[in-house]
């Protein structure tokens, strides 16, 4: 269970001007639940994804994942970038099996564990395969396994699939639902992207639209998986998040 | 399929002739064969020695025989010169003792630049002390320091594998240096998210991104060495291809001039082949993204 505990973030830009990324930001992520971080460009919804992660440090509050706080970064959390950051000097099983080399597992047990999460994200084949010979979706495919392969008690996905177009991003998602439903952890995803939001999460927070983000409102999606993206309750969602948003930017 | 499909409508942009990877099965033309690469390189390169041997023959550089040779007639000075003797050495020797001082020199300075640069990246305190040393030094042409050279260490190899050790040291240090400052910072994120410490972020992010930088620069270097061993050689030397260069201005024969240029530019393509040849062993990942 993860807790973010009245959290807030100011950068200091150049010549000491304070920037607000994040005020007072308080949410609880249940064990094993899907929870989509949802809001627009410059909202702060990446910098809470990477205090979570412990790669920056809250100005106030705090991050208490199962009962400790975040201090920095860890193998126990799994982050999925954005822009891939696959490692382009190494094959796909040697970016999978890196977390668990770094963690002191003993080589068998690396390749294994790269192995499994490989055939889980459908790479099967591509072992040996250097991440510019892969499209955009299978590169994404290799950081989720990557994430996964450290077994974290989190996973954290930030803006995954916003690189792929429209189609290999649809697919992307249900690629998602389904490795998560085969391999359930705890996952919170930061989008955009309110029909990502809606087929992928439990629960979805939404963040205001300027500078600082604060969290808006809680959407509890109780849709049966896997969900319909044109189903009448999903649109009348859709239709719900949309306007409430609308009206704050 | 729809890489060829948008190729083959845009085939006049000058994407293609630079992407140059458009493959067209269409039937043979003679405008086909024509403009095909390896019959336009064949044209280019006949008729660059066509032109030469037609300005050699005609004397229209002036001073008779003396100014320009004929190819034919480099072609067998270099014969001459692989068989007999030129101070005690054929033309093998003088390659070898030109190569053995460039890779003499380029290896030292390799030696110590890339691991400096490296070490300049990665603290800041060895950054401080380094840098202004080597911004004193860069701007300097290493050519300049010939005549100090053979002050300090005589006309013998010292000062040659000096020459080219000061030539070589600033690119090997300089591509080291920003290939690792170039490196994407989240992926030092990376690391540390799957467990690494700050030992993993240099070994594993570090090293292997700054590894095409630093043979950018070796190959650099590398140029740069031979054109240091030759004006080294040409101010004084017993030995070498730039000592082949000043004996045939000497004995006023350009075709020695001329084949000692030729053999210089075979023996520099040579070892530019070698750095390639390890580079492409030690970056397999590299080749493909270049599009080499």
């Amino acid at each position: 269970m993860i807790e973010c505990r009245n959290v807030s973030k100011t950068f200091i830009q150049k010549g000491s001007q304070e920037v607000p990324v994040l005020d007072d930001v308080s949410i609880d992520v249940q064990a094993n639940e899907f929870v989509v971080i949802l809001g627009p460009g410059q909202s702060g919804k990446s910098t809470l994804l990477r205090i979570i992660a412990g790669l920056e440090t809250p100005t106030t509050g705090s991050v208490i994942l199962d009962g400790e706080p975040v201090t920095g970064p860890g193998a126990d959390r799994g982050l999925v970038f954005q822009g891939y950051m696959l490692f382009p000097w190494k094959t796909v099983l040697g970016n999978v099996e890196m977390g668990p080399k770094l963690c002191g597992l003993p080589k068998d047990e690396c390749r294994d564990i790269a192995m499994h999460y490989i055939d889980l994200v459908g790479l099967k084949g591509f072992e040996k395969h250097y991440p510019h010979q892969l499209s955009g979706g299978m590169k994404q495919r290799v950081g989720i396994a990557r994430a996964y392969a450290n077994k974290p008690r989190v996973m954290l996905l930030d803006e995954p699939f916003g690189q792929l177009d429209a189609q290999t991003r649809i697919f992307m998602e249900q690629e998602t639902e389904r490795i998560w439903q085969t391999d359930r952890r705890t996952v919170i995803f930061v989008t955009n992207n309110t029909d990502e939001a809606l087929f992928l999460a439990d629960r979805i927070v939404t963040i205001e639209g300027k500078l600082p983000g604060r969290v808006q409102r809680t959407y509890t999606v109780d849709l049966p998986r896997p969900r319909d993206l044109t189903g009448k309750r999903f649109l009348e969602m859709r239709r719900e998040i949309i306007d409430a948003s609308v009206l704050t930017l | 399929m729809s890489q060829e499909a948008t190729c083959t409508a845009a085939s006049s942009s000058i994407a293609n002739e630079t992407v140059g990877q458009v493959v067209d099965h269409g039937p043979l033309s003679l405008v086909r064969i024509l403009t095909n690469r390896w019959f336009l390189h064949t044209v280019s390169i006949v008729a660059f020695f066509w032109t030469w041997d037609w300005l050699a023959g005609s004397n229209v550089l002036g001073g008779g025989s003396s100014a320009l040779a004929r190819p034919h007639e480099v072609l067998e000075q270099l014969v001459v010169l692989a068989r007999e003797e030129l101070a005690e050495l054929t033309l093998w020797g003088h390659v070898w003792a030109s190569t053995r001082r460039v890779v003499t020199g380029f290896s030292i300075a390799a030696a110590i630049a890339v691991p400096l640069g490296l070490f300049m990246a990665l603290n800041r305190y060895v950054n401080a002390i380094v840098k202004p040393l080597f911004d004193l030094l860069k701007p300097m042409p290493p050519i300049s320091w010939i005549s100090i050279s053979i002050l300090w260490f005589g006309i013998g190899e010292t000062s040659k594998v000096f020459i080219i050790v000061l030539g070589t040291f600033v690119p090997c240090l300089l591509n080291a240096y920003n290939g690792v400052r170039l490196v994407e910072p989240e992926l030092y994120d990376v690391v540390r998210m799957l467990g690494g410490k700050r030992r993993d972020e240099i070994l594993h992010v570090c090293f292997p991104a700054s590894f095409p930088a630093i043979f950018a620069g070796l190959q650099i270097s590398l140029s740069i060495a031979w054109t240091c061993v030759l004006a080294a050689e040409l101010v004084s030397a017993r030995s070498g291809l730039g000592y082949i260069i000043v004996q045939g201005m000497n004995l006023s024969q350009p075709a020695m001039v001329i084949g000692g240029m030729a053999v210089i530019a075979a023996a520099a393509w040579g070892t530019t082949l070698l750095v390639t040849a390890l580079e492409r062993k030690l970056c397999p990942w590299k080749r493909k993204i270049a599009g080499l």
